[in-house]
């Protein structure tokens, strides 16, 4: 029974792995939306293993996996705005021209 | 073969498959294909959760991601240079720390699954039904602040998500 919770976070610590690669490493503003839509949908797969394995007569467990999607949902809005924006500006939304918003 | 059993090769299996396909989004060089990668990683995730006896969160997964997926697939298409990956662009920058970086993270997330001692594991789960009456009452009882908030942060979010992307009038551009 231990093994299947093993299973289920293995497979979130390998979804959070591919999507910090993919933030880090791509170019374009759409692809590391991507990227940081995988990291939380390790955040997802683990919270849902530890309601189901660990305490699935707590609800609060389901809830906390509707506001990542609730986080989801705006963190892809908001980036979709943006990427209009600088798409309307620059005529691009490549991540390697936008030096000017390094700090 | 009992039901756990059962549990643990489908677990395995959506598992795989959803890890795969998010390693998929990064290697392909269509980016329509990169966003259908993302939608089949989030379908099997969502049917990871099925096997977890979540059926209220996995439908949801399932429809939530569908529609997200099919709307990043055609920002894919309006803002990449190259969407179907004819020229085969190379799309990335800083591989070989990014490379360090998702290794690092992924081993030190499985050092942390598999170093603990989770302690006893639950072997049965409220009925489908009953989860999702608890879950109701929950959001409507003692989460109803923190779930009140998460509604008002998606309306905020709309808001100002619009006003980023609206063509300001001439007016405002002064």
């Amino acid at each position: 029974m231990i093994l299947e919770l093993m299973i289920a976070l293995s497979v979130g610590a390998g979804l959070f792995g591919v999507g910090l690669y993919g933030a880090l490493s791509q170019t374009n503003l759409v692809m590391i939306i991507m990227g940081v839509e995988l990291i939380l949908a390790a955040a997802l797969v683990n919270l849902v293993a530890f309601w189901r394995y660990l305490h699935p007569d707590e609800p609060a467990g389901q809830m906390f996996v509707l506001i990542i999607m609730a986080v989801m949902a705006v963190e892809m809005a908001v980036g979709f705005a943006i990427a209009i924006a600088r798409f309307r500006v620059r005529g691009s939304v490549e991540m390697e021209e936008a030096r000017e918003l390094k700090g | 073969m009992t039901g756990m059993t059962f549990q643990m090769i489908f677990l395995a299996f959506f598992g795989a498959a959803a890890v795969w396909f998010g390693v998929v989004v990064f290697r392909t060089h269509s980016m329509v294909r990169s966003a259908l990668a993302l939608l089949f990683s989030q379908t099997a995730i969502g049917a990871m959760f099925l096997v977890m006896q979540a059926e209220f969160l996995g439908v949801l997964q399932i429809m939530m991601m569908a529609t997200e997926m099919s709307v990043m697939a055609i920002f894919m298409v309006m803002f990449m240079m190259d969407p179907g990956g004819m020229g085969a662009m190379d799309m990335t920058h800083q591989k070989r720390l990014s490379l360090w970086a998702g290794g690092i993270g992924l081993l030190s997330a499985l050092l942390l699954v598999w170093l603990p001692d989770w302690g006893p594991v639950a072997m049965s789960v409220p009925s489908a039904q009953q989860q999702t009456e608890d879950l109701g009452r929950e959001l409507l009882g003692r989460s109803m602040f923190i779930f009140q908030s998460a509604g008002l942060t998606i309306l905020t979010a709309m808001v100002a998500a619009t006003m980023v992307a609206i063509v300001p009038n001439a007016e405002q551009r002064k």
